[in-house]
């Protein structure tokens, strides 16, 4: 069964500031759900909450894989995030940063290599000593290390030049549709959450989540 | 885990320089004041282990909590929240703690018995408190870092919770190495005891060991994660 993430009532504060008031929506394979509002709307907050890696103070999170629904626990190792405040160890280069990640989880370095070649990232540079763009590019190819089926982009375009825009935009479309051309190695259609200030032309959207002001 | 924490280690040496640099310069200071020229060779035994531990706990203090916070400071920690499971990620931190205050203990034991001209009537008693103790300041150290590395006053925060969890380790191995530098079993026990009490004592000290990374393994996915 292809996966699927539905989100009802999400509610979540910091303090008394309540961020989150309520926010529902759905998503299926092969879609995008687009979520949009101004800074401080508390678009990272969803997304962080989808992650698992904060817990809302009340609502409910669906997320299943091949059928079987995934608790915040397993939804966190599997889900592949992209988002500003994402960071990797400055004194180890693009190339170490993926091969450690890839050890944590379980999988060969040559997934990470495929990505750097792709990505256009310098193997050997310090992640300290990256541009914000290849920085951008590196959270990308961390996000896409373990093949996951659900992404979530937190600003996935910011600090890309127009060559780096079109290379994820790519890698975003196979990550929705397969090519049949990739044969097994592509694995099943899988689905996306984009959280951005400004609505963006991106695959096939689910819906617009506008969390406004 | 174990292995990326060297590397990184190795080419920041943050945690080497300040381990090494604060006990070094604590065991100059107890040595002017304390050393050979100016302890009471009677009084030696009584004061030099507390000494001694003291030296490893503030050196440990310095260098082993920044693990953690380290990785909140710099925003790696969401990174590793998301592949890393809790279990994995404990036990390579903790193997890391493990190997560094070995290092430090192998650095500092020998220099602090050199520069206080003492002379250990256990050295097999002596080499497994400090294998002993090491441990258990690793794996203390280690969980209370975990649990301050998202709080606000990190190093008061350290302080006061490293005080429960490592006043037993502490006094259990000033007791044997009181023992170990004097002969005979821990004072504390009923003076000058056999080589059981030792015995018994070292045995509390692993247990103490095996009860405080028990813990951790347990505690640490609840405090890691949301």
């Amino acid at each position: 069964m292809p996966p699927a993430l539905s989100f009802a009532q999400v509610r979540r504060r910091f303090g008394r500031l309540a961020v989150l008031g309520g926010v529902s929506a759905s998503v299926a394979a092969g879609e995008v759900l687009l979520v949009t509002g101004r800074n401080g709307s508390g678009k990272s907050t969803l997304l962080r909450c989808l992650a698992g890696l904060l817990a809302p103070d009340s609502g409910t999170i669906d997320y299943s894989e091949d059928g079987t629904p995934l608790d915040a626990a397993s939804r966190r190792r599997r889900v592949g995030l992209v988002a500003p405040d994402l960071a990797f160890y400055g004194e180890l280069t693009a190339a170490e940063n993926l091969a450690f990640f890839s050890r944590l989880r379980g999988i060969g370095r040559e997934r990470g290599d495929e990505l750097l070649r792709r990505l256009e990232l310098p193997p050997d540079r310090p992640a300290s000593a990256l541009s914000s763009g290849m920085r951008q590019r590196l959270r990308w190819a961390w996000a896409l290390l373990h093949r996951p089926r659900l992404l979530l982009l937190d600003e996935p375009f910011q600090n890309l030049d127009a060559a780096g825009v079109a290379i994820v935009r790519r890698l975003l479309v196979e990550h929705l549709a397969p090519s049949p051309a990739a044969g097994a190695d592509a694995g099943a259609p899988g689905l996306a959450v984009v959280a951005n200030p400004v609505p963006l032309e991106i695959g096939s959207v689910a819906g617009n989540l506008d969390l406004g002001a | 885990m174990f292995a990326k924490e060297w590397r990184s280690e190795i080419r920041t040496r943050y945690a080497l320089n300040t381990l090494a640099l604060f006990a070094v310069n604590t065991l100059v200071v107890v040595s002017a004041s304390l050393g050979p020229l100016g302890a009471a060779p009677g009084r030696s035994s009584e004061t030099l282990p507390v000494l001694l531990w003291l030296i490893l706990l503030f050196a440990a203090a310095a260098g082993l909590p920044r693990s953690f916070v380290h990785e909140e400071e710099t925003q790696t920690a969401t990174a590793l929240r998301l592949a890393a499971t809790p279990s994995a990620l404990f036990c390579g931190k903790l193997a890391y703690a493990l190997t560094l205050l070995a290092a430090l203990e192998a650095l500092v034991a020998p220099l602090f018995l050199a520069v206080m001209n003492l002379d250990v009537a256990r050295p097999g008693l002596l080499i497994a408190t400090l294998a002993a103790g090491g441990f258990g300041l690793a794996a203390g150290s280690t969980l209370v870092a975990a649990i301050i590395a998202q709080a606000r006053g990190k190093g008061t925060l350290f302080a006061v919770l490293s005080f429960p969890v490592l006043l037993p380790l502490l006094l259990l191995a000033v007791e044997l190495t009181r023992s170990a530098f004097a002969g005979g079993g821990p004072p504390g026990q009923g003076g000058q005891g056999g080589q059981g009490e030792a015995g018994v004592a070292l045995m509390q000290l692993l247990l103490y060991d095996g009860a405080v990374t028990t813990a951790g393994l347990m505690l640490f996915p609840v405090v890691w994660n949301p």
